[in-house]
């Protein structure tokens, strides 16, 4: 029995002594980073991050991105740093940055802290809507000394997205079957910004609000639903015209669905739709090319 | 004694491991940066801040899973037991996937609500099976595996559910947390969650002549003086626990707490004295190892370490089996 | 005369069911040795179970020593009474030594050591069981009996003034099975252990036993009770010492076999005798003498 006492002593003692001692205290670094105004050495922790670098200018300043970031094509030439799921902190820190801008999701959010408490300057940004990203465009400006340029970007967005409005007010809106994946068949929900897209392009969303963010679907919802137009996204950068020959031997059996018999079937490409970055409205034009060929001089 | 000799291994392989990894850092550099020179010395920080507690933390998920596993193959005296059998893996799932899903962004001292929900997700489960498998009488042990398994389908198909809801990074993250990963914590996490696996390990250890005599036989184990129940209780409740803190830690690393028991019994034997300390050591060194090569194999991304126990773990078992050949004979 | 086991009155059913021993009582006087002797389900390795302490009778009190084993903790029954049931294979691999030290877990120190105390009890139980020989072989690969012996041994090293034993001589052959009853005696008589066996070797248990206990299941409805000398009839069993109630009459009344007994010297002995076996040595006979006379007549 004494034994069992001994160990529960030493146990309390061991958890109070680390408690006292083992206080979160990271604060040394701090004093030998100064957080500057103009940051040489960035590091970008998301494609669509680094796509927002690259239209302020700031290319030669970035020192690594993620192993995803593939537009433009000079992010090719970085230094990787993990990829978007699995950032690798270790990449990050060899590379000496002084700003980190990352995601704010689970996975950075662990990187983030352990940055920020090692004593890096990192920004952490929500880009989960068209809203959000009209904010952290900005921010990403500001923390750059880029203000003027994230300016400009915005501006040019607004440019073109609101010349899209123009040439779909008052029209119907089409009826779109976003597909995300074909086996199982998944399409994206009104919960997604993919949505907020197809809005803006003067879509609508075949399928009603679900609690499924990205609903499976079964063949009699499909028809139910009766879209006027389908559109894949093509996910794997390839020959987008194989990938539509086998999209329509796919969908050719459901021959009662309006887009099928149409043969309003569309694949595109899935970078520039899946990412909110400064391409947006080259993303939404897209779409509406694809719902009004007619108003986009296809 | 083997034990000194093992854990003198393991602190020359943490040591080694610490060293390895995707940047090549060198130790000289990072020693002269503990006396805090002006400019930033990457090598330093990634050994001090980012290799050492990935180590350690290893360490101490690979000592905990080992050790509940070596003592639910003897309570349930069966070798093919590991410490999620009883629905502990469901549970902390669950708990884990349910804060990330439910978004969470409130923490406890500065811990991630996820590592809590999935220790409170741990222990729930394991009670709820507990009193499921009483109401076939008295400690059962068929009705304890019966009763792990209709709560773990049962948990399993809430969580299939909850991911098919989520939002493509949660449910990133939830899968990357259900095949487990090492994230770097601070120290006083590593602390406490050392000081738990340890006590664990060293309780265990104080039960392990009692262990064996249940192993062998729990009705002649009650003749022979020991009080069945209660150790049963003790060493079920100590298992529990111990796997809890390293699910909440780290996720849903499988293989350790199956294979590293049986290994070392099949070179040791079964006596639980020896049996409890080593098979910890060894599984806190195999992770510590596993993990380094999930780091490693294919930088600059890493692989979950569920991943890399299963495919190390397989091939190093199957040789143990057939090169010892001391203790087989269970296997017919 | 101290009483080393005593029951009375006890009273037990399986789960709500009929009970399987109803009003038994009996004393064991310390350093005896008592056979218990029945038939199939009769309830014997149930009555052994609840004097060692593994199941609880519904009414009645079991007391070691004087006192109610409902009152002691395990640890302290275990200094007290071993037992040896009808061993299995354990599902991990120990070895014969590890096995038998199992017994001494009682005993380890505080970090779970043995003593020396505890490897030379070990010794002793393997030299005395003829094990000595297996002590670092795995269970699972020695023979039936030779497992059985090891079993033995782990009882005996447990080192309790009291051993009970269930069928100790199953699966072994005759020179184990009358080396065993010789080991049982020797330790009875040397070191003043009381020793409770069921065996179903009646003739073994006549020469070795003391006192025997047979008894009869209770369904069907056993015969009114009677007493005889110095042996008492219950119906339910019959407890005395080893001649009387070992004797031929009882055997068959209660077995349901025939068969023929006597007396060589001191000891007495029983033999069953099937109906087959009468039929065929009748037959035997005749077919013998059918066969000479027709020789016979063939050679006139």
């Amino acid at each position: 029995m004494r034994k069992w006492w001994i160990l529960l002593v030493a146990f309390t003692a061991w958890i109070g002594l680390g408690c006292i001692w083992l206080q979160p205290r990271y604060v040394e670094a701090v004093s030998e980073r100064q957080p500057s105004d103009t940051p040489e050495r960035i590091v970008s922790m998301a494609p669509n991050l680094t796509e927002i670098l690259f239209a302020l200018g700031l290319d030669e300043k970035i020192v690594g991105v993620t192993q995803d970031s593939d537009y433009p094509p000079a992010a090719a030439q970085k230094h990787t740093v993990g990829t978007f799921w699995q950032p690798n902190i270790e990449a990050v820190i060899a590379l000496k940055p002084d700003l980190i801008v990352t995601l704010i999701f689970e996975q950075q959010r662990n990187l983030t802290e352990r940055l920020t408490r090692m004593g890096y300057k990192c920004l952490a940004l929500d880009i989960s809507t068209v809203d959000d990203l009209f904010t952290a465009i900005p921010a990403v400006g500001a923390a750059t000394g880029r203000s003027q340029q994230a300016e400009q970007v915005l501006g040019g967005m607004r440019a073109r997205m609101a010349a899209i409005r123009e040439a779909v007010t008052g029209k119907n809106r089409v009826r779109v079957l976003w597909v995300v994946q074909r086996d199982p068949l998944r399409v994206a929900g009104r919960n997604t910004f993919i949505n907020e897209l197809i809005e803006l392009a003067g879509g609508e969303n075949a399928v009603g609000s679900t609690l499924h963010v990205y609903p499976p679907v079964g063949g009699e919802q499909i028809i139910a639903s009766a879209p006027q137009v389908i559109i894949e996204p093509a996910m794997i950068g390839g020959d987008l015209p194989a990938q539509r020959v086998k999209a329509v031997s796919y969908w050719g059996k459901y021959t009662t669905v309006p887009a099928v018999a149409n043969g309003r079937l569309y694949v595109i490409d899935g970078d520039l739709v899946s990412r909110l970055g400064p391409r947006l409205g080259e993303g939404i034009e897209a779409i509406a090319k694809c719902l009004r060929p007619e108003a986009f001089g296809e | 004694m083997r034990t000194a000799a093992t854990a003198v291994m393991l602190v020359v392989v943490m040591l080694v491991c610490s060293l390895v990894g995707s940047e090549q850092i060198s130790l000289k550099t990072a020693m002269a940066g503990i006396h805090g020179s002006g400019s930033p010395n990457p090598d330093y920080e990634i050994l001090v801040h980012i290799r050492v507690p990935r180590v350690i933390l290893a360490a101490i998920v690979g000592a905990a899973l080992a050790a509940a596993g070596t003592a639910l193959q003897a309570l349930l005296r069966n070798p093919l037991a590991d410490p999620y059998i009883l629905g502990i893996s469901s549970g902390a799932g669950l708990g884990a996937t349910l804060a990330i899903i439910g978004g969470f962004s409130w923490t406890l001292w500065g811990r991630s609500p996820v590592a809590v929900f999935a220790f409170a997700g741990a222990l729930g489960t394991v009670w709820l099976v507990w009193v499921v498998g009483r109401v076939t009488g008295k400690f059962h042990v068929t009705g304890l595996l019966l009763a792990g398994v209709v709560v773990n389908a049962f948990f399993s198909a809430i969580i299939m559910f909850l991911i098919s809801i989520a939002k493509g990074q949660q449910l990133h993250a939830t899968m990357f947390w259900l095949m487990g990963n090492m994230a770097e914590e601070d120290f006083l996490v590593l602390w406490i969650g050392a000081g738990c696996v340890a006590a664990g390990v060293i309780s265990l250890y104080f039960l392990a002549p009692q262990l064996n005599a249940i192993s062998f036989d729990p009705a002649d184990a009650r003749s022979m003086g020991i009080h069945v129940e209660k150790v049963q209780l003790v060493a079920f409740t100590i298992s529990a626990f111990v796997t809890a803190v390293a699910v909440s830690l780290s996720g849903l690393v499988g293989f350790v707490g199956l294979v590293v028991p049986h290994g070392v019994r099949l070179v040791l034997g079964p006596d639980h004295r020896q049996l409890v300390p080593i098979s910890s050591i060894c599984g806190a060194m195999f992770l510590v190892v596993a993990d380094t090569a999930a780091r490693v194999i294919v930088a600059p991304a890493q692989l979950p370490v569920g991943v890399v126990t299963a495919i190390i773990g397989g091939p190093f078992f199957l040789i143990l089996l057939v090169r010892y050949n001391r203790k087989v004979s269970w296997l017919r | 005369m101290t009483v080393s086991v005593e029951v009375q009155n006890i009273r037990f059913a399986y789960h709500r069911g009929q009970p399987v021993l109803e009003d038994i009582s009996f004393a064991v006087p310390a350093g005896k040795f008592l056979a218990i002797v029945g038939p199939n389900g009769a309830g014997k390795s149930t009555l052994i179970n609840l004097i060692a302490g593994s199941l609880v009778c519904q009414s009645g009190i079991v007391s070691v020593d004087g006192i109610d084993i409902r009152s002691c903790q395990p640890r302290e029954l275990a200094r007290k009474i071993a037992i040896v049931r009808q061993g299995s294979v354990p599902v991990f691999g120990f070895s014969v030594a590890e096995a038998v030290l199992m017994a001494r877990t009682t005993h380890y120190g505080p970090l779970g050591f043995e003593s020396e105390i505890d490897r030379q009890c070990v010794a002793e139980a393997l030299e005395m069981t003829a094990t000595t020989g297996f002590a670092s072989r795995p269970l699972a690969s020695l023979s039936g009996g030779e497992r059985q012996r090891v079993f033995i041994a782990r009882a005996l090293a447990q080192d309790t003034p009291i051993l009970l034993m269930d069928e100790p001589t199953t699966f072994l052959d005759l020179r184990h099975q009358v080396a065993i009853f010789d080991l049982l005696k020797t330790i009875q008589i040397d070191k003043a252990r009381t020793i409770i066996a069921i065996t179903q070797d009646i003739n073994l248990a006549a020469q070795y036993c003391d006192q025997a206990l047979l008894l009869r299941p209770l369904r069907p409805p056993p015969l009114p009770a009677e007493s005889t000398g110095t042996c008492r009839d219950r119906g339910h069993y019959r407890i005395g010492p080893a001649c009387e109630v070992l004797a031929a009459a009882h055997i068959q009344e209660v077995f349901g076999v025939s068969g023929f007994s006597g007396r060589i010297g001191k000891e007495s002995f029983f033999i069953p005798l099937g109906r087959l076996a009468k039929d065929a040595v009748r037959d035997a006979n005749s077919i013998a003498q059918r066969t000479d006379r027709a020789l016979n007549r063939h050679k006139q």
